[in-house]
């Protein structure tokens, strides 16, 4: 479609009286100045962790490195725990959600009726709730299910964030997907559950892949559900991140080594699997 | 059409109860639950300090409308923060998108890069933006000295301390508008785009009169699920400002956790949340409506 030029600002005019070499000029331009605005913040924040603490404050003047900062955030115990508690998390609620979302898409997408109308405005409505309106309370629940600050506590209410957003994608993923495999496949003597589970679930997998890299990202980099639902038994790492900002009165440099750490596994995930995470962003 | 009668359900009704069962459990256990022990605090006097849990009615509500820091700085923050972030995400994730929709060298590369913020927490671009922001040691001041700005002080400030997290907000959320708006400008029919190159219509009519209204439904569907996100957002402003200076940025998701956990009147905190509750909840119905007509009309 390269030869239809979508207008890039609203003035044609000004297009017009370009040269095509000026056109080109200005998209190139225009292309760095994205590609700046994007990756700059992150390749900061990773300059700030590898300077020293005494040179943290002039970034953009010395010449300094060093990979002290990580020695150090990584000699903390906290900093280890909540890694593996991120990591632990992130994983396990991906599984779940996927697990309990993927009947409930596919039962939005392949039937009509009351309960399937009924089921999707309630995921509608539920979805719109904002999060402190249920996260506060929750504090409350699961220090009565006494699963406050243990993995179960975060785990299920993230299971719980997930399933009205994921039963909508999901639906869609399996509208894209034909039904007739499926009816002939009940003709041919498939249970109900046979045709979904060796019918529709496999033509699924890739909406399905796409969706576990989104969600383990999303429970990766969570905050304000772990910030309420853990304590000091079970550090996650956007909390313990927040923590140095308020509490050690800004080391910059610790603090940038920190994030750098949590951005490491999110970006492996992004970058293997991008072509999913774009598959998994067509809502 | 099922029958009436809870036992006298048909094969099919039983089997779709079966397939929604378990996240219709954790729903109920951990969201409808918590909404209706959230809904019975709001109606006590509940300090996290002194829980006597006598029941007030509606006092706290009339406490949290009636308090001039609710309705005059954090309900327009909040609405303000909504409509900006929204804005211009999308303007520029459409500019992005149209961008990408044309084939040149590096392309591949441009779409890489947009996807950084995708997988960045909120909390870490906060951090990021903050410390770029910082304004004694931060680039932006340091780069502002090479052109002769004097050093501004952010976050001290409502106004720039308000620019600093919408830009942190644009920032993360540009990328995923581009992206959804590159998949549905790339699945656009070719015809129409064709007829126009015939009869010479220029990039901006064709942009004005083709793409737009064609790709209407898709960024009807991208704001909705947008507006509603950025109603709750937490993490960067609590991040970057902390809804200071002296509760200037305060939107409604951190007017309701500094009530109940730093005030530690869980009561009030509780009012406020359902309150921002109640109010999403019309304005998304009301949204969901006018998605409807849109997607009908433009089939």
């Amino acid at each position: 479609m390269s030869a239809v030029a979508p207008a890039q600002a609203g003035s044609h005019g000004f297009f017009a009286m370009l040269a095509p070499g000026g056109r080109r000029a200005l998209f190139i331009l225009a292309a760095i100045a994205v590609c700046l605005l994007f990756a700059f913040p992150i390749f900061w924040l990773v300059l700030t962790s590898l300077r020293p603490g005494s040179g943290v404050y002039y970034v953009h003047r010395g010449t300094e490195f060093t990979i002290e900062n990580f020695h150090e955030v990584l000699s903390q115990p906290v900093v280890l725990k909540a890694l593996w508690n991120s990591f632990a998390i992130s994983t396990l609620a991906t599984i779940m959600s996927l697990g309990v979302t993927v009947t409930s898409g596919y039962m939005l997408s392949r039937f009509k009726g009351p309960i399937p109308n009924t089921w999707f405005s309630l995921i509608y409505v539920f979805r719109c709730v904002p999060y402190v309106s249920w996260v506060l309370p929750l504090y409350f629940v699961t220090l009565k299910l006494g699963i406050f600050d243990t993995y179960w506590g975060l785990l299920l209410p993230h299971v719980a964030v997930h399933i009205c957003f994921f039963s909508w994608i999901m639906k869609g993923f399996f509208d894209g997907i034909d039904p007739s495999m499926e009816y002939a496949a009940m003709i041919d003597g498939c249970s109900r559950w046979g045709a979904f589970v060796r019918v529709a679930l496999p033509s699924a997998i890739p909406g399905l892949t796409a969706l576990a890299i989104l969600c383990w990202l999303y429970t990766w980099n969570e905050f304000l559900f772990a910030l309420i639902l853990t304590s000091h038994e079970t550090p996650i790492l956007t909390v313990v991140m927040a923590q140095f900002v308020h509490e050690l009165g800004m080391e910059w440099h610790l603090m940038s080594a920190t994030a750098v750490l949590a951005l490491g596994p999110a970006l492996i995930v992004t970058l293997f699997g991008q072509k999913y995470v774009i598959r998994g962003l067509k809502v | 059409m099922a029958p009436r009668g809870f036992l006298r359900l048909s094969e099919k009704s039983w089997f779709m109860l079966a397939l929604i069962a378990p996240a219709l459990l954790t729903l109920v256990l951990f969201q409808v639950i918590p909404i209706v022990v959230g809904a019975n605090t709001s109606f006590r006097d509940w300090s996290l300090h002194d829980p006597k849990r006598t029941w007030v009615g509606l006092g706290n509500y009339a406490y949290v409308l009636g308090d001039s820091e609710f309705l005059r700085i954090v309900l327009p923050n909040t609405f303000g923060f909504m409509f900006a972030t929204v804005l211009c995400s999308l303007v520029l994730g459409l500019l992005i998108a149209l961008m990408l929709n044309k084939e040149f060298a590096g392309r591949r590369l441009i779409q890489s890069i947009i996807l950084l913020p995708l997988m960045v927490a909120p909390v870490i671009a906060a951090i990021m933006i903050r410390w770029m922001f910082n304004d004694q040691f931060g680039i932006v001041n340091a780069i502002l000295d090479v052109f002769g700005v004097a050093p501004i002080a952010w976050l001290t400030q409502r106004w720039t301390a308000f620019l600093v997290i919408l830009l942190t907000d644009v920032w993360l959320w540009t990328p995923w508008f581009a992206l959804i708006l590159l998949a549905g400008l790339q699945s656009l029919p070719p015809e129409p785009f064709e007829a126009a190159q015939i009869d010479a219509a220029s990039p901006w009519r064709t942009f004005r009169y083709i793409t737009l209204p064609m790709l209407r439904p898709v960024i009807v569907v991208c704001v909705v699920i947008r507006s509603i996100d950025a109603f709750r957002t937490f993490d960067i402003v609590w991040t970057i400002s902390g809804g200071g200076p002296a509760r200037a940025t305060e939107v409604f998701s951190i007017y309701a956790y500094v009530e109940s956990f730093q005030f530690l009147n869980l009561g009030r905190g509780s009012a406020a949340a359902v309150i921002g509750a109640i109010i999403i909840v019309i304005f998304a119905m009301v949204l969901y409506r006018i998605l409807n007509r849109f997607v009908e009309v433009s089939r």
